[in-house]
This record gives C-alpha cells, structure tokens and sequence, in this order.
C-alpha cells in the first residue's frame, strides 16, 4: 500500500460518497429558495401547514447525493420518491385532503343562499384567461390548464390537476397557489376597493334562513348526482369532498368524521408537503417556467377576484335584494381566508355590516367552481 | 398606529424578495431553460392489417391515444413512418397545428405518372381539419392537400387525398411509379384553444347553475316538509295563547323580555351612531379655535339636555 494509493482512495470517497465536492451553485440556489419558504412559512406564517413542509422537501433534495427522490438498483423508489409515486402520482393525497375537507365544511352558507353559486362560476375567469395567456408563452396546452387552475385558490385541485396534465410543473404550480393563498388579504383588497362604489360596499343582505339538519345531509347526495353527471370526469374529487360532508352531516360517523378532519388531513398534508417540495430538485426546476408561472399565478389570483365581484355586479342588474359585491372576491375559493377578507371590507365600511356567513357561500361555490373547471380540463384532455 | 404602517411594509418587501429572487435565479439559468421544447411530440406505433396500415399515438394537447387508419386506393400501402417537424423546414407553420404528427407514406404498384388515393381516417378528426403536404423540394414547400372530408357513421372521419406519381405532392418528384407523400391533419391550435376556452368557461357555469336549480327545488321541498312538520306545533302555540297563558309568545322567551332586549339593542346601536357622528375631522384650525368651538358645541347641547334641565 502506497501513499499515492491511500490519496487515490481519499479522493474517491470524497467525491463518490460525500457531498460537499458534488455541491453545485445551482443546488445553493434551490437551497435559498427553500429557506425563503420556511421563513415565510416559520417567520410570517403564511400557509405554514404546506409551505414549511414543501420548504423542507426541497431543502432536502437538493442536496448531492441524496438518496430521497431516485429508485434504487432494484427499482425501489427511495423515501420521499415513495411518498410521491404512491400519494400524488397514483392521486391519492389530493382526493383524501378533498375527503377531509368536506368533513370540515359547512354547507349551510350555501344551501340558504343557491344564488352565490352563480358567483364562484364567475370567479373562474382568471382560469380561463390565464390559460390563454400562458399559450402566448410557449406553454402546451396541458401546461396552460396546470397554470391556469392556480387562480382557483385550492391547492389540492391544483395538485391534483397538474399531477395529470403536467407532472413537472407541479413544485412551481403548488407553490404558486398556497404563496398566493395565503397573500389573499394582500391581493384582494385594492382590487375589491377599484370595482365596488362606498355605497355598494356598504349594502347589507338579508339574514341567511335557517338550514335544517335534513337539508344539510342530502345536499352532498344532491350535488354529487349533479356534478358528476355533468363532469364524470371531477369524480374523484368531489366523491370524495361530498363524502367527507355527508359523513359530518349524517352525525352517526363521528369518529371517522373527526378522524377525516384532523388526524388523516394531518398526515397527508405532510406526505404532500414533502412530496411537492421534493419534486423541487435544481436540475427540473431551474428555468423560466417558475418564474413565467409566479407572474400568470397573480394575475389569475387578480381576474378570478375581478370575475367574482363583476358576476355579482352582473346579478345585482336582475335581483331585487341585492348582493354586496364584496362577497363576489370570495368566489375564488381561498376558504375560509378570502371570505374573512369580503367580511373585513365590508366591516370597514359599516361597522354593523356582517358579511362573514354571506361570504362563505360563494367561497363552497369557489370550491366546487375551481374542481368543476379541473373537470373540464381533464375531459378535454381525455 | 406604528405597527399599522410597518405591516404593509414588512410585505411589500417580502414580496419584492420572492420576485427578485425568482427574477435572479430565472435570469442566471436561462441557459439550460427547457422553454419551447417540444414535450409533446406525438411517438406513432405503426401496425400492419393486409392493406392498412394504422398509426397509434397520443397527439398534443391530449392524455389519451388515437388510432389513424391509412389505406391506399389504386396502389399499395409500402411503409408510414413518422416525420419530425424540423423547426429549419417549417417556414411558418406551428408545430402546434399539426397535433397528430407528420407522416412519411410511401405508397407504390401504380404505373409510372398514375394516381393514388390515400385516405386518413379517425374519430379524433373533425369536419375543420385539413390534410397538408411537405415537400421540400418545392418552391412553397407547404401545399394544402385539398382532401375530400367524409362523415362516416361510426363518428369517423375520413380525409381522402388524390396523389399523382411526380406531382406537386409526390415527394420523390419522380415518376417512378412510388410515392413519397409527407402528409400531417392540421387543425387551428388557436381555434381549438379559443373554442374550448369559451365552451368550458360556460360550462363550469352551467354545472354551478343546474346545481342552483337543483339545491333551489330541493330547499323548496325541504322548506315545504319542515312547514307542514311544524304546523301542528304553531297551532298548538296559538290555542294556548287564545286560552290562558296570554304572555307566553313562544316556547322559550317572555314578550316582556323580547321588548327589553328590543330596547336595549335599540339603546345600544343608536350610541354607536352618535359616537360615530361626533368622531369629525380634524380641521386646519387652530388648537384655541378648535376648543372654542367645543365649549360652543357643549353650551348647545346643555339645551336639549333633558336629563340635566330643570
């Protein structure tokens, strides 16, 4: 055995089984980038429940060498790899966060008001322009529906559209949508302010009726024959959110209704988190599209609010009890946050003025709107 | 007061950071950008029936695959293969508009200079798609085929093309009793984006708005159910309140009790409004006019101050 031996052998662990060699300026870049995310997760608590986990999944795979997001010699996928292909790829972990928030929800908004549905129609519009706008940019056709789903404002339908049409863009679509969820207080305002007057702003709705129990348990029933019906191809989604509900409503399944909200929602959210954030790796995500991305995600964020208060200004034409248009932002899902924004509008007009119930039925149409639209897409890819 | 203004700012830098950031590491690695690559290049299998041939592919824009039927009348199917869309040759034409490839069909057994029919036939193809012709060794290299469009029953539509050995279509350009015919079914990539945009922006309407129909002719239903459920129960109240317990109004709260929270929400609202009122701007006037006009406003007010009259 030779010095120049013992050096040969040195070098080669060094830059076959560590890291710090194989450090790339690329992969410091994805690290910032993650620790952007846990601040904003950690430091100003946006959406901390999924931006802190995808944080941490990309800070994890983007360094060398890891084994987390590769196969093994034998075709095993390795940790987070796992996650991924069992929970997102085969669309599992978007449908059971449907399940769960379903078993969360609270029709009742809705069901005594069917009129605000019309409203989370409306605020569809930014999915629809920027699908087109992204088209201008190069993006596929499959990519642009991906991109265009983000101004839904729900994560899981965006997830789970993008794990169909455009797998790569998944990371940047994800983390468009929630960075943007949770800066709803900071998008929507101006933009509610510019389309409403002081004195729409001002108008108060009647007082929602009283929904019965019985309402309440067929209205999941009621839906899914409806929409899925109309759009087969929205099953997986709204089965499983209509479930949730009509497990919470039917008060016999407590158990698996709590277990749906909470613990089950927790540990998927958690697999997805990872999951998403790990699809982050330089090499697949270092390119324009992010960025193209970020930029098209506010402006749908911006359309889909203008659609809502639009569509409402549209309604007010025809009804004879009007609608304050500050509920109309809440037509792009967002729940329950851009609801508590119409509400916190609304109060700052007229301090007597609650809209927070009014808001929360175009913020479920938002919800069954953005998962319709998901639908849409996916049937015109089939 | 200071945390109000500081807020915004806090935000408006975060954000800044996040764009700048993205902006940054956008700029840096360009480079390796895979813009504009062609990530959905249809990868035709080509397979033999006797006389047909039929190319299976996902086309772009699309998750599911298409069968294309090619059949030759007048000669003999020899071989299809696919062709790439080489950006060098395209001389504006999109790739984008010819979703279902670009095919290489050679067709042969025709006398030299004789003609061949070469119909294309699927059910992913519409009444508006067009059949176009690349030959490169023609002055204007694209040629629209001028195909017959057919409506088959079956939902299939069939795009019938007459290719004369040596001709503008033939690609070998020589009559030699083969043809090389470069053949792709363009559709308008706008048109199709536009359309579909419009067709399913109304349709998320329409699902929303049948659901409204629905949930509004079910509330009625239940409303209807729950008033028929709770009639005897008013009827009940209102033999009562003819008989003997006059004050009872319903089964939990007192009218005396129902006025008292009337007047005192009353009270406490009209406070509101007044404080409301009294909160003015403040003027340009000075700290001694200013408390001049309150002792003013305070001498007014003792007038109709009934409490404090004599």
């Amino acid at each position: 055995m030779t010095w120049e031996y013992i050096g040969d052998l040195i070098l080669s662990i060094l830059y076959t089984q560590t890291g710090v060699p194989n450090l790339e300026v690329k992969q410091l870049i994805m690290l910032a980038i993650s620790g952007l995310f846990i601040y904003l997760a950690v430091g100003k608590k946006f959406e901390p429940l999924l931006l802190l986990p995808i944080g941490f999944g990309i800070f994890l795979v983007n360094f060398p060498l890891v084994p987390l997001m590769g196969y093994t010699e034998h075709g095993t996928p390795e940790l987070i790899r796992a996650f991924y292909k069992y929970g997102v790829e085969w669309e599992i972990i978007p449908c059971v966060i449907f399940l769960g928030l379903g078993a969360m929800t609270d029709f009742g908004p809705l069901i005594a008001n069917p009129k605000t549905l019309i409203i989370g129609a409306g605020a569809q519009l930014g999915v629809f322009v920027t699908y087109i706008g992204v088209l201008f940019f190069g993006f596929t056709l499959k990519e642009a529906a991906s991109v265009g789903i983000i101004g839904g404002a729900d994560g899981p339908t965006t997830i789970y559209l993008t794990t169909k049409l455009a797998p790569h863009l998944l990371g940047a679509n994800a983390l468009a949508a929630y960075s943007y969820m949770a800066m709803v207080p900071l998008i929507q305002p101006p933009i509610m302010k510019l389309l409403t007057t002081r004195y729409q702003r001002k108008i108060r709705m009647r007082q929602l009726r009283e929904v019965s129990t019985r309402e309440k348990l067929f209205f999941p029933l009621i839906a899914s024959v409806l929409i899925i019906l109309l759009v087969p191809a929205v099953a997986p989604l709204m089965g499983m959110f209509m479930f949730g509900n009509f497990m919470r409503e039917s008060l016999v399944v407590k158990r698996l209704s709590e277990t749906a909200q909470n613990a089950l929602m927790n540990i998927v959210t958690i697999f997805l988190g990872l999951s998403v954030g790990a699809t982050m790796q330089a090499e697949v995500f270092l390119n324009w599209k992010p960025l193209l991305i970020f930029g098209f995600g506010l402006i749908d964020f911006v359309i889909c609010t203008a659609g809502g208060i639009l569509t409402v200004h549209v309604m007010n034409l025809f009804l004879k009890d009007k609608i304050n248009p500050l509920i109309g932002s809440a037509g792009v899902s967002a729940v329950p946050m851009s609801a508590r924004v119409s509400h916190n509008m609304g109060i700052q007009e007229d301090p007597n003025n609650w809209l927070l119930m009014h808001a929360m039925g175009p913020n479920l149409a938002g919800v069954i709107g953005s998962a319709a639209a998901a639908g849409m897409f996916i049937a015109m890819f089939q | 007061m200071k945390t109000k203004s500081s807020r915004p700012n806090h935000t408006v830098r975060t954000i800044g950071l996040m764009v700048g950031l993205w902006c940054g590491l956008a700029i840096a690695n360009a480079g390796w950008a895979a813009f504009g690559d062609d990530l959905e290049k249809p990868k035709p299998e080509f397979t033999r029936q006797e006389e047909r041939m039929a190319a299976k592919l996902i086309p772009r824009g699309k998750s599911s695959s298409v069968l294309i039927e090619f059949q030759a009348a007048g000669g003999r199917l020899l071989g299809i293969e696919g062709v790439d869309f080489d950006p060098a040759g395209q001389r504006g034409m999109d790739a984008k508009d010819f979703r279902s490839d670009l095919f290489a069909v050679t067709a042969g057994g025709i006398s030299p200079g004789g003609e061949v029919k070469l119909s294309l036939s699927s059910n992913y193809f519409t009444q508006a798609t067009e059949l176009w012709v690349l030959n490169r060794a023609s002055k204007t290299p694209w040629l629209p085929a001028g195909a017959e469009s057919i409506e088959r029953p079956d939902r299939v539509q069939e795009l019938v093309v007459a290719v004369k050995d040596g001709g503008p279509l033939d690609s070998d350009g020589a009559s030699n009793g083969e043809i090389v015919l470069i053949v792709g079914p363009k559709d308008s990539f706008w048109g199709y984006a536009l359309g579909t945009l419009f067709i399913r922006f109304f349709g998320v309407f329409l699902v929303l708005g049948v659901l409204q129909a629905g949930m509004l002719l079910a509330g009625q239903v239940f409303q209807a159910l729950d008033r028929r459920k709770e009639t005897p129960k008013f009827a009940a109240v209102r033999t009562t309140a003819l008989g003997e317990e006059p004050e009872k109004v319903s089964e939990g709260i007192e009218a005396e009790a129902a006025t008292a929270i009337g007047v005192a929400l009353h009270l406490h609202l009209a406070a509101l409004r007044a404080e409301a009122a009294m909160n003015l701007e403040p003027s340009d006037a000075s700290s001694w006019a200013r408390q001049g006009r309150t002792q003013i406003m305070r001498d007014r007010l003792l007038t109709h101050d009934r409490a404090g009259r004599k």
